[in-house]
């Protein structure tokens, strides 16, 4: 998720150009990332210093790391640190950006303080949406006042849309929410120990999205066949929470419910949290401790 | 072979559980909206085996177990249900059900449980 966050940030400063961002994390899926590009992100060896390996890996029959070790830049346990951070996703959208020559390394790094500064996030935080993991990136993007259950929910909906939907996907800033308006709306609702509701809304197509992907069927439009196949993914979503939660709540889900036309998506209180998917916005809404009327 | 009927109320799960049981050489005979119509149509058709979902408006699922054990105590039903419903798969083995699937849906693990009945 790293890629496309970070990626859209650099697009919208002009430093990239949509076709190229889409270009790098086309080639990042080939990319194996080098451990001098690792090493600099990591402040573990200077951008000069891993340029002066890499001259001399040219010459030499040796891997980097151990060029590193006897010029005294890196030690044996750092250079195995390093090759653990391989596959990182920050790091192999780094390499595929500087390898495509769109940025060098320099501005990349640069520009990454510079959209930390935009969000107004601690160095912890920027570590965790370096990591790609949602578990970690979702409760930056939360509203004050989310119930740790929601994050929890949310991060479960997160993960299973990545996993099922789209690995390309992610999120923007969520907010609070009551009364929203959509061209077309799903939603489940689950009751026990405490109420609980999980929506989708879009417009025009964007519910499509997730539609095809999980129905494995084109619908021309955001049909009621089209919605049917958006409730059925709410109510894995809600199966897995249920899952997860069940040490601590029972709950049990409601039959789901979908309609066209325009849908008034309403609650006590929501989170809602704007999804990318392929390119359309699809807005994620979630309540706990009150369930969700369309 | 098996003759299959699928209950649910979703037509996104009824159409891809149909795709899979079809492509492992099953006959789905029909297809039933609710519990209530799972039960009408159990009686017209006396399938081999019986897929129900446990969430379904009208009738859901474990009631609509329960009505088809009362026709026939020796029915072969399948539940099928998404993640996080184990109360309800105890309940419903309780009740007579010889297996359960969890959505979504992996085809290879529902041809397993189906080819084994």
């Amino acid at each position: 998720m790293v890629n496309q966050l970070f990626g859209n940030y650099l697009v919208r400063k002009g430093l990239i150009s949509k076709e190229q961002l889409e270009q790098a994390i086309e080639s990042q899926k080939k990319v194996r990332v080098k451990l001098g590009l690792i090493a600099v992100s990591e402040k573990l060896m200077t951008a000069e210093e891993a340029a002066e390996v890499n001259k001399l890996q040219a010459v030499m029959d040796k891997r980097f790391g151990d060029i590193a070790v006897e010029k005294g830049f890196l030690t044996d346990d750092q250079v195995g640190r390093l090759l653990g951070l391989q596959g990182n996703q920050y790091l192999t959208f780094a390499q595929a950006i500087t390898d495509n020559g769109f940025l060098t390394l320099e501005a990349f790094e640069q520009a990454f303080l510079d959209y930390q500064k935009e969000l107004g996030f601690t160095a912890t935080d920027m570590d965790s949406i370096k990591s790609g993991d949602a578990d970690r990136i979702v409760p930056l993007f939360v509203p004050e006042g989310t119930d740790s259950v929601q994050v929890e929910y949310i991060s479960v909906a997160v993960r299973t849309i990545l996993r099922l939907i789209d690995s390309d996907a992610y999120i923007g800033s969520a907010s609070w929410g009551r009364n929203e308006s959509f061209d077309g709306a799903a939603v489940q609702n689950l009751r026990g120990d405490r109420a609980a509701g999980f929506s989708f809304g879009g417009n025009g197509k964007a519910l499509l999205s997730i539609a095809v992907p999980f129905g494995k069927e084109e619908f021309p439009e955001v049909d009621l066949d089209a919605l049917d196949s958006v409730a059925e993914f709410i109510n894995c979503i809600n199966g897995l929470f249920a899952t997860g939660i069940s040490g601590k709540l029972k709950l049990d889900m409601l039959p789901p419910s979908y309609r066209n036309g325009l849908v008034k998506v309403s609650a006590d209180r929501l989170v809602k949290m704007p999804v990318y998917i392929s390119g359309q916005e699809v807005m994620l809404m979630c309540a706990f401790g009150s369930t969700i009327s369309i | 072979m098996a003759k299959i009927l699928i209950v649910d109320d979703s037509r996104t799960s009824r159409k891809v559980l149909k795709t899979i049981l079809e492509e492992g050489g099953h006959e789905v005979i029909g297809e039933a909206i609710d519990g209530m119509d799972g039960l009408t149509k159990f009686k017209e058709l006396s399938p081999d085996i019986t897929t129900l979902d446990i969430t379904m408006p009208v009738m859901d699922g474990l009631q609509a177990l329960k009505a088809i054990k009362e026709v026939d105590s020796s029915a072969r039903i399948v539940m099928v249900t998404a993640a996080g419903q184990h109360t309800n798969m105890v309940d419903a083995l309780k009740l007579g059900a010889s297996e359960f699937v969890t959505k979504p849906f992996e085809s290879e693990a529902i041809l397993a449980v189906i080819n084994k009945m």
